[in-house]
């Protein structure tokens, strides 16, 4: 994943992209997977290739949850908001969580070292209740085994 | 039958027969995301290792899910002979280096992981695998593949019938290929179930060109994977479906927008569209029958109204995806403003069986109203959370019981949500119910897509309701002010309740709020309150006790509750203070006591000291 995108990789990025053929979507999801975010300048950028308005571009990075406008955080605990989870006591994890990190769902440390993300249900409800750590499932979870890792994630195990 | 296919079909076969006959052992896992999550991808490569360490004679090919996601990873072993075929569970990597010992070196087997004989005769330890309890009575039609073939590898797909449901209606009139749908009686999958073959007519009689599908494989109901079982397990018979309804509606291009939730059933539509693309099945001058028709798989960013068929269509147009005002219908202005069909996953999936098969063998599964099989997820308060196809017409008490293995610990069931967070609730004075449309539509809810989600009598009704509409107000797309200001009032009044500040008028609130909600433009917001709407029609008591008596009866609601030091000197607090999110937990001299205005009821400590922590009504 690279830094700082310059205006130059951004538009050589996009350029194949046509406002016409519903390439939006992809544009975005293929500049946030190459940056892991989508900047404010990339959204300038795509929005003139696309032949269309920044504010178009920005409409759609804010309705869709998985963009992101600022760079990921190095470590990210990911919490499954699922109803197998709810059931099992997730709701419990994200308010152990939040204390234990000090930050709100979808949100990230001032020095971007780890953060907290609000992850949706994607069907291995066997694991319940579960998070994402760094993209790894780890399931089977008490409120305790996951205050023992939102600590491991800060750094303070 | 068309020339060029025939020759495809025999080769893939010639293949497919060749790999099955090499003299090799043949283990295929399953290595779909349950298996993933269960460590799938580390018993694949511990045994790929093992394997080739010691030089065996073994072939190892991955597979979709046989649907026991609860004892994943699976894995089913085929004997070089051809004769035997043992489907074994919890194949975890820990497991695997006794497995690769036992049976693929010692060529013995491990009945304790044993799920059942998939081909050959059942010994006295391994019964047949159709005999297992999980199996037993499922048809399996849809999934017929999903576990046994390599969905990365068409031949597989070939060489089991795929695509000769496709060849025959490429020589089939449209409107014929429509009357086989309707004969069928093939209704949507995707919750309200509306004839496929009328759905396809609109288009086929559409007045615009060119024309497109969709395929709606956002699954977005928490709590369902059918499609994703599908898609990861057999991803050609969804390609398939699609090319079916291309040739009865004419459309040129088709769409498959899967959420990216799903990266792995992204992967194999990709690999098995390039596969079709490959062979001829896709593209243009389709096995020289001069059609036309190509698919694109798009993926979602993470929205839940784009599930809804205009949302999705203006998601893949390259807007936000609120969805449209109708009419005009997608079938006369879709993508582009172009004639669209939008069909659910499993609804294109059950189209090349119809075509293979017949639509009388095909509707003729069960005497039940709604036709053919269809695919439910379990999950919840259930021993076994897995993936089923059943004809339509099982009581829910039995999918729970014979499925889903009952609810843990024996705890009474509560009630169950049949399809996602807009179907709402209902007790377990109706898991009786029949799992088809009508019971389900008489009560003013639909059946949904296939999560059925379970809940027991230790789940607060009010922190369900809650729940599903603080995810209905996340996921409003903030057109209709009855629905995204509808939601946001029925969250803010239900978490005065769950904090022990209902009043009496809060009920009346809910019935207004469930009356002008109705009035949304989608059924998102039209059906957002219906879990409000049946909480309070099966389970009033419980929100009448919160707002008289200021009492949870589940003790569960964080703001009703006080977690209290009993045994103060109990050594195991210690451990409870040190993993106190807040500090909650104070020493003084060799005691501890909670300091409540602290505490976030995480209920951590009570993990940790069951014995000196107790839960305590906060207001009783």
């Amino acid at each position: 994943m690279a830094a700082e995108p310059t205006t130059r990789e951004l538009r050589e990025l996009v350029a194949e992209f046509e406002f016409e053929r519903g390439h939006l979507l992809p544009a975005l999801i293929e500049i946030q997977e190459r940056y892991g975010y989508v900047s404010r300048e990339a959204i300038e950028v795509l929005a003139r290739q696309l032949r269309t308005t920044p504010a178009l571009v920005y409409g759609a990075v804010s309705f869709y949850s998985d963009f992101r406008t600022e760079p990921p955080p190095e470590r990210e605990i990911a919490w499954c908001s699922g109803p197998a989870c709810r059931l099992r006591g997730g709701d419990r994890i994200r308010e152990a969580l939040q204390s234990t990190l000090g930050l709100p769902l979808d949100s990230q440390s001032e020095d971007g070292a780890y953060g907290l993300r609000l992850g949706q249900c994607n069907g291995t409800c066997s694991e319940a209740p579960q998070l994402w750590v760094d993209g790894r499932v780890v399931g089977d979870l008490s409120v305790a085994k996951a205050v023992s890792i939102a600590r491991e994630v800060m750094g303070d195990a | 039958m068309n020339e060029r296919f025939t020759t495809i079909a025999a080769e893939a076969r010639e293949h497919w027969d060749a790999a099955r006959a090499n003299g090799r052992e043949q283990v295929n896992l399953c290595l779909d995301t349950s298996s993933l999550a269960r460590g799938g991808a580390e018993t694949l490569a511990a045994l790929q290792e093992a394997v080739s360490a010691k030089g065996l004679n073994v072939d190892i090919q991955t597979t979709g899910s046989w649907g026991f996601c609860w004892l994943e990873p699976t894995l089913s072993v085929r004997s070089a002979a051809g004769t035997r075929t043992v489907l074994y569970h919890s194949l975890t990597p820990d497991r695997v280096d006794e497995f690769v010992q036992t049976v693929l070196i010692e060529a013995g087997e491990l009945p304790e992981l044993a799920l059942g004989v998939v081909e050959g005769a059942p010994s006295e330890q391994i019964g047949m695998l159709e005999d297992h309890p999980f199996m037993q009575g499922q048809i399996r039609r849809l999934m017929a593949n999903c576990g046994q073939i390599d969905p990365e590898n068409i031949d597989h797909y070939l060489a089991n019938g795929g695509y000769e449901g496709f060849v025959q209606s490429l020589e089939m009139e449209p409107q014929a290929i429509i009357d086989v749908m309707l004969e069928s009686g093939l209704g949507g999958r995707g919750g309200a179930g509306f004839p496929a073959g009328r759905k396809w007519d609109f288009l086929r009689n559409a007045t615009a060109d060119p024309r497109y599908l969709v395929c709606n494989a956002d699954e977005g109901d928490p709590g369902a994977w059918v499609n994703r079982v599908l898609m990861e397990g057999d991803p050609h018979l969804i390609i398939e479906g699609m090319l079916i309804a291309a040739m009865a509606t004419h459309a040129v291009e088709g769409y498959i927008y899967i959420r990216h939730e799903y990266p792995l059933a992204i992967e194999r539509m990709n690999v098995a569209v390039g596969q079709a693309r490959e062979r001829g099945l896709l593209g243009e001058d389709i096995l020289g029958s001069g059609k036309t028709f190509d698919l694109v798989v798009f993926t979602g960013a993470g929205s839940y109204v784009c599930g809804e068929e205009t949302g999705l269509i203006n998601s893949i147009d390259g807007y936000r995806g609120m969805p449209r005002i109708r009419p005009p219908f997608p079938a006369q202005a879709g993508l582009w403003n172009l004639p669209t069909n939008v069909n659910n996953v499993e609804t294109y999936a059950n189209a090349p069986l119809v075509m293979r098969h017949g639509a009388e063998w095909w509707s003729s599964v069960s005497d039940d109203e709604a036709k053919g099989t269809k695919m439910f997820t379990i999950s919840g308060a259930v021993n076994q959370p897995g993936c089923v196809e059943i004809p339509f017409g099982l009581s829910v008490r039995d999918l729970l019981e014979k499925y889903g293995g009952g609810t843990p610990g024996g705890v009474a069931l509560k009630g169950y949500q049949p399809g996602g967070p807009l179907s709402g609730v209902l007790s377990a004075e109706e898991a009786d119910l029949p799992l088809t449309l009508a019971p389900f539509r008489d009560r003013g809810l639909f059946l949904g897509s296939g999560g059925i989600v379970f809940f027991d009598e230790t789940t607060s009704v009010v922190d369900l309701c809650t729940y599903f509409l603080g995810f209905a107000e996340d996921e409003s797309c903030g057109r209709c002010t009855t629905c995204f200001q509808g939601t946001q009032r029925a969250v803010e009044i239900l978490r005065r309740i769950g904090n022990g500040g209902g009043r009496e008028a809060d009920l009346d609130t809910f019935e207004d709020l469930i009356q002008t909600m109705s009035w949304s433009n989608c059924l998102h917001g039209s059906f957002a309150m219906t879990t409000v709407k049946l909480a309070l029609r099966y389970f009033r008591d419980e929100f009448e006790t919160l707002i008289r008596e200021k009492r949870d009866p589940t003790r569960s609601l964080p703001g009703m509750i006080t977690y209290e030091i009993t045994s103060a000197g109990d050594p195991a607090l210690a451990e409870a203070a040190a993993i106190c999110p807040t500090e909650a937990i104070v020493e003084e001299g060799s005691r501890y006591g909670i300091v409540d205005e602290l505490c976030i009821r995480c209920g951590a400590c009570a993990e940790v000291a069951p014995n000196a922590v107790t839960v305590r009504d906060r207001f009783v």
